[in-house]
């Protein structure tokens, strides 16, 4: 176990600038996501942790001791791979011993070590079975027993789900949080899968161009994003261009802005918004529709441009007066009346929408 | 531990050791090859020699001999071996499996095998000569253009089978429903989308066949006696100028060097640019045919399959003939021959069977290395490292052998004449095969499990041997067989590097057949070609090890 400080990490391809100044503290025992679309640079920073890349300036430590020059074969880590990266020739006891041997461990505690590991996982009657022999699922298993049974000081893991289907992906990540929790283990996750990162994360890193775009708990990226760019990734979000009218200096507290040719309230979301033109962010979910003739405070007039059933929501396109567009759903017992292409309606906007800087 | 070590220990090192080897052992030879072109007898700079080839009108018929055959064998093989992977690929018909040991063919019937059974055949003593003759058809005579073309065509049209069928299996067959859904008609569909998409294949195997048609030297030494032909010319001025200056037999080295340079770069240029990435889709069902077509296709496909396998038949056929002199009395069963090599002079078969271990061994490790330099650790001097290593493949063995006699003779490390230049000639010459081999197998293999090894503790060094190397063990067993096999029947270079005692068994062969000995020659020939299928026979049964899978 040890907390990870990585301290203006720099990192570039041949001229490529991957990773810009970055720095970041994740807490001894954290189970710490970073987040971002392909080409962010998640995958590099992480290789950069397990020491794959040598970074170009900044320093790594793992608690006070300095990694930066330290080989990879000695920094004491775990790593999960996105293609599980079995040892295709050897069973899935030996693929899990082979830590174990590396270290010189005795043979008796490697059969009980490796025994232990493949029970937490539940593969303990398959122990002589050949990686190519196991479901995408079992191999999954195999792979966090092999990185666990070293009892590193951190765990490293690259898109470790994205090969899986969608049934087994959501059964994974409960047996990973299991395995971790029970092994009190720092834990660095790379995903793509927003979902994946709101559901499992103590904290987030979402990146963006080898930066890091706003860190935080799951309920601060929803909630509280501080960009159109965070706003869009987790969740969906509306974003829309507005007009400031007024706006408290203080942040939550209310903010006036022009929408649509009507006045409404909302509350300031950015310490750096200033000046007339900021962004409306409102989650589909947020918004409301009514009739086009109620008179609703908060309200911009529009009319629904499509209508798409879902189940358990019904998703509308409705475009305002501006000619913009915004998406807008009405979950199934919210929903006490239908609309339909063409009908004209209201958009109700709640008065927490946040404005944030353009 | 100190970063530039980590840094440079231990791939870096790796890569420029390998490199210094290579670059002694292939561009130094070769160097030496086109400064002694380039020199006069005192040693001064001078395009003598090439002057000299220019006037001389033997050598302009020879080179203008040898891109006619070039083009002759290539365009047999393509309208042999392209309509044949057609036919493979796209219907059914009764034993239509047997083609499956075309591969094998190639590999396992050696081209001085091939030579000696169809002169066997049909040289002036032969058996279909001489049966055509007690009914009074003179059959033309098989030296010269006829037993080049026929033979050479016989040899090489597998490429372009092999070639085209891949290329075939990799089409996807929707595209040609996409042209019949357009409207064209199935013929027209074929013309207009097929066709074009098989053409880059077709192009890229028939320059290899061009290729190696200039640089063969075992079926032109032996059926082209009345052909000049630049590779026996090149053959022949070195042995004249033995122990005096090699300025023609350089020059000429360089005239067929230059010659395959051209079609690689063509091949490079022109036709690569014109490979379209296809998205992999579902090969065409292969099609049934009525009862009339498909005893034609069975027809066809067992001749040609017929022609090829012959050879094998009848070495050992002719190994325990009964011979007077150069006739063969077929027929008529003896073990004279194959007790006369094995009593009298058994020692070709034990240079063989020791040169091809040690250059196989060599080979394979330094093939190991080099592909895992080349594919694993990408940067600017491994790709160096690819390229050399490829070389000796533009390089005929005549001319290779010229080179690394020409190199070792003198100086401070002299191999010529000693088992040590056999050895390196064999590996330097199989270096690409074995590289090729082995990297197929690496592209396969991800990334990821080596980094597991080190993520787990283990050094990169050690993580190479624990992970890298089990995962290879199939393909390096199988990579090892190939060098054994074709080291064993190698001629081109032997012919020129070896010394007295040191002949191997093709070597043999040819000089059995010489001295007109077919007999004898063919006991050789039998002990040859046993020696190259019984590993390839374990292989197949033991380790299970598809050896063809690349092919």
């Amino acid at each position: 176990m040890a907390s990870i400080s990585i301290e203006g990490i720099k990192k570039e391809f041949s001229g490529n600038r991957v990773l810009e100044d970055l720095s970041l503290h994740i807490p001894d025992g954290a189970f710490y996501t970073l987040l971002g679309p392909s080409g962010c640079g998640k995958t590099t920073l992480l290789r950069c942790i397990a020491g794959f890349h040598e970074i170009d300036a900044g320093r790594l430590l793992f608690d006070e001791d300095d990694m930066t020059r330290v080989p990879t074969h000695r920094r004491d880590i775990g790593m999960v791979f996105q293609d599980y990266a079995l040892f295709p020739d050897k069973t899935v006891f030996d693929n899990v011993a082979y830590g174990l041997r590396a270290r010189g461990v005795s043979k008796p505690e490697i059969g009980q070590r490796v025994g232990q590991a493949l029970e937490s996982v539940g593969l303990s009657t398959l122990a002589e079975r050949y990686p190519a022999q196991m479901s995408g699922g079992q191999r999954q298993r195999v792979a966090l027993a092999r990185a666990l049974v070293i009892r590193p000081r951190v765990l490293l893991m690259d898109e470790p789900l994205s090969n899986l289907d969608a049934k087994m992906r959501t059964q994974m990540r409960e047996v990973i949080l299991d395995l971790v929790q029970e092994a009190h283990i720092t834990t660095v996750f790379v995903t793509h899968d927003q979902e994946e990162a709101l559901a499992m994360s103590d904290k987030i890193a979402l990146m963006d161009r080898g930066r890091i775009a706003q860190i935080g708990t799951p309920e601060d990226l929803y909630g509280m994003p501080v960009n159109a760019y965070v706003a869009d990734f987790i969740g969906s979000a509306n974003t829309l261009p507005v007009s400031i009218e007024s706006a408290d200096p203080a942040l939550s507290g209310k903010a006036r802005y022009f929408l649509g040719g009507r006045l409404l309230e909302g509350v300031r979301g950015d310490a750096r918004l200033d000046g007339k033109n900021g962004i409306l962010v409102a989650r589909p979910e947020e918004l409301a529709l009514t009739p086009a003739d109620s008179d609703a405070p908060n309200a911009v007039p529009g009319a629904i441009v499509r209508r798409q059933y879902l189940g358990f929501k019904t998703s509308y396109r409705v475009r305002l007066h501006d000619g913009s567009e915004i998406r807008v759903d009405l979950s199934a017992d919210r929903r006490s009346v239908d609309f339909h292409p063409g009908d004209p309606v209201q958009v109700l906007f709640p008065a927490q929408s946040r404005i944030i800087a353009a | 531990m100190d970063f530039v070590k980590a840094k440079w220990w231990p791939w870096g090192v790796l890569t420029v050791i390998s490199l210094l080897i290579l670059a002694f052992f292939v561009l130094y030879p070769l160097g030496v090859l086109f400064n002694n072109s380039v020199r006069d007898e005192t040693g001064a700079l001078s395009l003598a020699g090439f002057a000299q080839l220019l006037d001389n009108s033997m050598f302009l018929q020879a080179f203008r001999n040898t891109l006619v055959l070039g083009v002759s064998v290539t365009t047999l093989s393509v309208l042999i071996g392209a309509p044949l992977a057609y036919l493979v690929a796209r219907y059914e018909f009764p034993m239509k499996n047997l083609v499956a040991v075309l591969p094998v063919v190639t590999i396992v019937i050696p081209e001085v095998i091939v030579g000696q059974s169809w002169l066997l055949i049909l040289g002036n003593n032969g058996l279909l000569t001489n049966l055509m003759e007690r009914i009074g058809i003179e059959l033309p005579s098989f030296y010269g253009w006829n037993g080049l073309i026929f033979s050479m065509t016989l040899v090489y049209y597998t490429y372009i089978y092999l070639g085209v069928l891949a290329a075939l299996r990799g089409f996807d067959g929707q595209l040609e429903e996409a042209g019949l859904s357009l409207g064209s008609s199935p013929l027209a569909t074929k013309l207009r989308v097929l066709a074009p998409l098989m053409l880059p294949a077709v192009a890229v195997n028939a320059l290899v066949v061009f290729s190696l048609v200039v640089g063969n030297f075992v079926l032109a030494t032996l059926l082209g006696s009345r052909v000049p032909l630049l590779s026996v010319m090149t053959y022949n001025e070195f042995i004249n100028e033995m122990g005096g200056s090699p300025l023609l037999q350089s020059a000429m080295s360089v005239v067929s060097i230059t010659i395959v340079g051209i079609v690689l770069f063509l091949q490079k240029r022109v036709v690569e640019r014109k490979l379209y990435t296809m998205t992999p889709g579902r090969a065409p069902q292969a099609a049934r045919v009525r009862s009339g077509a498909a005893m034609l296709f069975t027809g066809v496909v067992g001749g040609i399959i017929f022609l090829s396998l012959l050879p094998l038949v009848v070495v050992f056929i002719a190994a325990f003939t009964e011979t007077s002199g150069p006739v063969m009395r077929w027929g008529v069963w003896s073990l004279t021959n194959l007790m006369r090599i094995f009593r009298s002079a058994p020692e070709p078969v034990f240079n063989s069977l020791i040169f091809a271990s040690l250059a196989t061994l060599t080979g394979v490790v330094f093939a190991v290395l080099a592909s895992y330099l080349i594919v694993k650790k990408r940067n600017g001097l491994t790709h160096l490292l690819d390229y050399i290593v490829i070389m000796p493949l533009t390089i005929s063995g005549t001319v290779m052998g010229i080179a690394l006699v020409q190199t070792f003779n003198t100086g401070w490390l002299v191999l010529a004449g000693t088992s040590s230049i056999m050895v390196l000639c064999y590996t330097v010459r199989r270096l690409p095969f074995a590289v090729r081999n082995a990297s197929s197998t690496l592209f396969n293999i991800p990334d990821s499990i080596e980094e597991a090894s080190i993520s787990l503790g283990v050094s990169p060094l050690m993580s190479f041997f624990k992970v890298v190397l089990p995962v290879m063990k199939a393909s390096i067993v199988s990579a090892a067989i190939l060098m054994w096999v074709t080291t064993i029947a190698e001629l081109a270079a032997t012919i020129v590097v070896y010394t007295g005692g040191l002949e191997t068994m093709p070597i043999a062969i040819f000089r059995q057949i010489d001295g007109g000995r077919l007999g004898l020659a063919s006991a050789y020939g039998a002990a040859m070609i046993t020696v190259i299928l019984a590993p390839i026979i374990a292989a197949i049964k033991l380790f299970r090890i598809n050896l063809f899978s690349n092919q």
